[in-house]
């Protein structure tokens, strides 16, 4: 099977400014690859590497083991999907699904039978005649994604295709686009800054930052298992908190926060010190005031948000730190209940909270530390 | 006066100074028009309607030979003047989009100079150009197509490269992804998306052209070289006939004419979006 991406010290410099600091990726063949990070991490600039639209300033591409990080972007058998779709205005949706076809050895016959396929695998079958200006954003991107799919790409490069659409459209792509790639098999390598799209349609997400890739990993995993601050904080909302760890019990590192001690089960238990400790929202258990037992917490409750289909409960909690705290609207009388000023004990359990090991300064940090996660696949 | 200060009511004040103004300009020309329908001598007196400026056989834009010739170089200057600067303005466009090194803003500069050096100075230093410096070339009809070459190059070079940075690299990065070589990239996609500059300045040049009286003047040589608007500053003092107003009515009339067409070409291409830029150029 094709389409193996291996990055191997990739780095990019712009004059003085450096986007990508030797970054060092695998993607296996037909893997939905995701690259995950603020704007300035470097991940666009990534994909336009691979793409071949930017130079590298260093380093190696291997797409299926040869090194194209010298070849030009019309040589390269990667296609892209971009952000803005670039549909050729002065062309009909056939002719932008044809354009790379005419670099291939076909008859018209032969042409015209693949763009009616791509077509048809995007549900735009009928819409051969349309001009890009007469389509809705969707469209658009089906164009795109079928002008690039048509020409059977090894890799398909996608730099934040879904950005330009409205949430719902977005959540239905998403689903979509990540069953067409199942089915197609083609690696997908694609570039987004919203983490819930990352985690809803990869196989493995890189978290960039300042040009290096901080965790890569299964979704799960970065998200449940974040290694960093940054990867925590980034993918979704987290609660911190800063503790002492003092010890060990049953291979659980004890922390204390005041007066009260805490078990946690995650992360870097054989760290000692002054760190910071993270929950998230969703594993933090409310409970009346005063309940006791260790992982106990207590705090008064600031402000109920209601979501919907849940509430977001904002805790100051002894020590000062606000927790916010995910509740599933059950119709919960209790939920009700819990308005500005009212006193609840937080429920930590041990398998949700994690150690983390702190943050590097920049520039201070161990490189071996930053890129070796990336690289294992 | 209780409408003046009605903040709903139409803009009435404006309104008229508008009128005023479209009327204080278009006069002149209109009465200028009117008198190459002039049934006598006079381009001061009405004597009735006519075309005998248009087509009679004495001294008619289609009988006189000086009217002739003059109308007929002033239209090969032209199209000659067309055909050279608007494919060079287009590659000095490109050129230019491409060069991001040191430099290129300065070129960028210098290539605006044309546009706000007086045509005189551009005439003079022309002038002293092909009789000391290239005098194989001297005066007449090819040093006439260079000078003219030389300020409405600007215009294309401008036109065209606004457009560009309008359209971006992201089209032709398209194209490089889909398997097109740069020479693709440049005829299947970057041209087809300027054709409304390119069409518009190509328009422009032509009106320009048509319309010069200074550089074209200096850089004449004998009555072959003479243009209609060299022959209507030259003959507005001797002897003038209605003749003279019907040969400006010609030259309004085709550069009009070029404007229309090429507005409606660009409003075609450009799908009606940006065609008023064309309009606004026009004046």
């Amino acid at each position: 099977m094709q389409g193996e991406v291996r990055l191997e010290e990739l780095t990019k410099k712009f004059g003085d400014v450096v986007a990508v600091d030797g970054i060092d990726v695998q993607m296996p063949p037909g893997e939905f690859f995701t690259m995950l990070g603020p704007s300035g991490c470097g991940k666009t600039t990534t994909l336009r590497m691979i793409a071949g639209f930017e130079r590298p300033t260093a380093g190696r591409i291997l797409l299926d083991e040869t090194d194209v990080a010298q070849v030009p972007a019309h040589r390269r058998n990667v296609n892209t999907v971009f952000q803005s779709y670039a549909l050729f205005p002065h062309l009909d949706v056939a002719g932008n699904v044809a354009f790379g076809l005419k670099y291939r050895r076909l008859t018209k016959q032969e042409q015209r039978l693949q763009v009616k396929e791509v077509l048809e695998l995007v549900q735009l079958a009928g819409f051969e005649r349309r001009k890009a200006s007469q389509l809705s954003g969707g469209q658009q991107q089906r164009v795109a994604l079928a002008r690039a799919l048509v020409l059977a790409p090894r890799v398909l490069l996608l730099d934040e295709p879904l950005g330009a659409l409205d949430a719902r459209l977005r959540r239905d792509l998403q689903v979509e686009l990540k069953a067409l790639q199942r089915d197609i098999g083609v690696t997908f390598v694609f570039v987004t800054h919203d983490q819930e799209e990352a985690l809803t349609m990869s196989d493995r997400v890189a978290v960039m930052r300042d040009g290096r890739v901080e965790q890569a990993g299964s979704p799960r995993e970065v998200y449940e298992e974040p290694r960093t601050m940054f990867v925590a904080d980034f993918l979704g909302v987290s609660n911190l908190l800063e503790v002492d760890a003092v010890g060990e019990e049953h291979s659980r590192c004890v922390l204390r926060l005041g007066d009260r001690t805490f078990l946690a089960e995650q992360g870097e238990t054989d760290a000692r010190g002054k760190l910071k400790a993270m929950i998230r929202p969703e594993r933090i258990g409310v409970e009346p005031h005063g309940a006791p037992g260790d992982n106990r917490l207590p705090g008064m409750v600031e402000r109920a948000v209601f979501l919907g289909g849940s509430y977001e409960i904002h805790v100051r909690v002894l020590g000062g730190e606000m927790l916010k705290v995910a509740m599933t609207n059950e119709g919960n009388p209790l939920t009700f209940g819990l308005e500005q000023g009212t006193p609840v004990t937080l429920y930590l359990p041990p398998d949700a909270l994690r150690v983390l090991r702190p943050d590097p300064e920049p520039d201070a940090g161990d490189e071996e530390g930053q890129t070796a996660p990336a690289a294992v696949a | 006066m209780s409408w003046l200060r009605n903040p709903w009511g139409r803009p009435r004040v404006l309104g008229l100074m508008t009128v005023l103004y479209i009327l204080w300009s278009v006069t002149p020309v209109a009465i200028a028009i009117l008198f190459a329908f002039n049934n006598g001598r006079s381009r001061t007196t009405w004597q009735g309607f006519s075309f005998k400026w248009f087509t009679g056989s004495v001294g008619s834009v289609f009988h006189d030979p000086a009217l002739q010739g003059a109308l007929k170089h002033t239209l090969l200057l032209a199209a000659i003047c067309v055909a050279l600067a608007t494919p060079l303005g287009v590659s000095l466009a490109l050129g230019l989009q491409r060069w991001r090194g040191r430099g290129g803003g300065t070129v960028n500069t210098l290539m605006l100079f044309p546009l706000v050096t007086p045509e005189i100075v551009m005439g003079v230093a022309l002038l002293l150009l092909f009789l000391r410096v290239f005098p194989g070339i001297g005066l007449g009809t090819e040093a006439q197509v260079i000078g003219q070459v030389t300020f409405t190059l600007s215009y294309v070079v401008v036109m065209v490269r606004a457009r560009l940075v309008s359209i971006g690299r992201e089209y032709e990065e398209a194209a490089a992804d889909l398997g097109a070589p740069p020479r693709d990239q440049l005829f299947r996609v970057l041209l087809p998306l300027l054709a409304p500059a390119i069409i518009a300045s190509a328009a422009i040049t032509f009106a320009l052209s048509i319309d010069d009286f200074v550089v074209t003047q200096y850089l004449s040589s004998d009555a072959s070289t003479t243009t209609v608007s060299m022959l209507l500053y030259s003959s507005a003092r001797g002897a003038p006939t209605p003749a003279l107003n019907a040969i400006a009515t010609v030259a309004l009339l085709i550069t009009l004419a070029t404007l229309a067409l090429a507005f409606l070409v660009y409003r075609r291409f450009a799908g009606g979006r940006d065609a008023t830029a064309v309009a606004a150029l026009e004046v």
